[in-house]
């Protein structure tokens, strides 16, 4: 005998600080955030809270660029092209997904962001990176 | 901390769909095997430690349903729930209680029913605002890792599908494995389906509803009970940054297998694992995996990997055999996959492995791999 059921989950969480500047940026500046580290002199993307490798709260808020490097990619059938890619003035990547066909992309190639005309403080406001025309590499 | 060992295992017969039993039968079913094969009774179990990942199931509190089935009525039971390492995780927990004095026999037990419930699901509701919506899920998150891999140490598709065929061939010889196939071919592996560039069908692990246990008794009770108990040597684990893009080069990388398996060599003296390791039940939820490992490991230098694999070096009948149970591509029930490392090691020093027995094996290494890069290593011996 088997039972068959869905259930559906509410939930409601709060951003935090860190986290509720980073979607306010993303939301009304079409900005990118990220944090840096003095201590481990690593500058991290998106903003957050406290520096995950040395634990330290004393991290600065930056404005990152909305150029990026490919670090690497892949392309999943039916559900499209997702990355790690690397703001420009970060040292760390963020997953976001692939503007384009697989094609178009190799690691190293310089990409741009693209947000979203209606924007509602979510990740999503940053639709994905496509690749940058006006780079050589 | 005093001494302790592994002196019976058991595992269900691990497939796609166990709709015969419910979690609780299903728990009861390693349960049972392990405790025949310690040859003890349920009244002899102190304690119990259970591994399982609560939302892939749908259900939250598994100990509550769970619990009767792993004989858990009155006695201490802790749940450890850390991803792939849960299941490493919760032996290593189960071995400080009976090292430590605490308990003098616990009973370990992991187990994951995938078809009842939606893995991707489970996997979506970790971090709420930087990865849900934008995330590719794991088998993503792998194949991002996988390029880098590939670009940066030139491992090829074809030595990571003689992984894949090295795991189905051992397989065959495992009882309690999902999928076997002694005769898969290199062909077989790159031409199944692509499931996220570069990675395909057959180079994944599957989604595998089983359990598997394991008893670990202090040295008094396991010298008593066990003439040949598998003793815990040493055991590592270590978390990592929590978000995917801090990890740089994660897969390649993989500082905390290398410092877990760094920790747990220095203190039993192995400095060279090659030689030294008879045999290593590894955490490998992908081909790739398993080859950038093997580097992680030191079984060989930075970008010899291929090489291994091709030179049939962690072949059952190679310097050092790697999953001769055939691994996690063959069966992975991700609560329990961590426990079947261990207990696959610990059954190759009791000398209870049946047809993939690896001859005159004294010392093992099991490892875990959990979320985005945590790990877990033990190394198992024939003397305390
Ligand atoms: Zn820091």
């Amino acid at each position: 005998m088997m039972r068959e059921e869905s259930i559906r989950i509410p939930f409601r969480f709060a951003a935090g600080r860190a986290g509720s500047r980073m979607l306010a940026a993303l939301r009304d500046d079409k900005q990118i955030l990220g944090s840096h580290c003095p201590v481990c002199v690593r500058t991290l993307a998106p903003a957050r809270p406290f520096c995950p490798e040395c634990g330290g709260e004393n991290l600065k808020t930056v404005e990152l660029g909305s150029g990026a490097v490919l670090v690497s990619w892949t392309d999943m059938p039916g559900r499209g092209l997702f990355a790690l890619v690397r703001p420009d003035g970060a040292d760390t990547a963020m997953i976001h997904k692939l503007l384009g066909q697989s094609g178009d992309f190799h690691i190293g190639a310089r990409l741009r962001a693209v947000f979203a005309a209606e924007r509602r403080g979510h990740i999503a406001d940053l639709q994905g990176f496509e690749p940058d025309p006006g780079s050589a590499a | 901390m005093r001494p302790a060992a592994i002196i019976g295992t058991g595992q269900t017969d691990h497939g796609r769909c166990r709709d015969d039993v419910s979690q609780p039968e299903l728990i009861r079913e390693a349960a049972n095997r392990a405790l025949a094969d310690a040859d003890i009774s349920p009244a002899d179990v102190d304690a119990v430690v259970l591994a399982n990942m609560e939302m892939f199931e749908g259900r939250a509190l598994p100990e509550l349903w769970v619990g009767e089935g792993a004989f858990a009525n009155r006695k201490p039971c802790l749940k450890v729930a850390t991803g792939g390492t849960s299941g490493t995780s919760s032996c290593i927990a189960g071995f400080h209680q009976a090292a430590s004095g605490l308990f003098d026999v616990v009973l370990v037990i992991g187990f994951e029913k995938h078809s009842e419930g939606h893995t991707q699901t489970g996997m979506a509701l970790t971090d709420p605002f930087w990865d849900r919506g934008v995330a590719s899920g794991a088998l993503g998150n792998f194949a991002l890792s996988i390029s880098q891999y590939m670009a940066e140490r030139g491992v090829t598709r074809e030595q990571a599908a003689r992984v894949a065929v090295k795991s189905r061939r051992n397989a065959a010889m495992n009882p309690h494995a999902h999928l076997k196939d002694a005769n898969a071919t290199i062909e077989d592996v790159m031409s199944s389906r692509v499931l996220a560039h570069p990675v395909r069908l057959m180079d994944m692990c599957p989604q595998s509803d089983g359990a598997a246990a394991i008893v670990i008794a202090s040295a008094e009770h396991a010298a008593k009970l066990c003439s040949r108990p598998a003793w815990i040597k040493a055991a590592a684990t270590r978390h990592e940054q929590p978000y995917i893009g801090d990890i740089d080069r994660r897969l390649l990388t993989m500082r905390t297998l290398r410092d877990a398996a760094q920790s747990v060599y220095a203190r039993t003296g192995i400095r060279e694992p090659l030689k030294q390791l008879d045999v290593a039940e590894i955490y490998e939820p992908v081909t790739y995996a398993e080859l950038a490992w093997y580097e992680v490991l030191g079984f060989c230098a930075e970008g010899e990997a291929g090489r291994l694999i091709e030179d049939g070096i962690t072949e059952m009948g190679g310097e050092l055999p790697v999953n001769p149970s055939g691994g996690v591509l063959c069966a992975n029930p991700v609560g329990a996959t961590g426990v079947i490392r261990v207990a696959e090691a610990a059954a190759q020093i009791l000398r209870r492995a049946g047809a993939h027995q690896i001859d005159g094996a004294r010392t093992a290494l099991a490892t875990g791999y959990g979320v985005y890069a945590w790990a877990d290593a033990l190394i198992l011996g024939s003397t305390p």
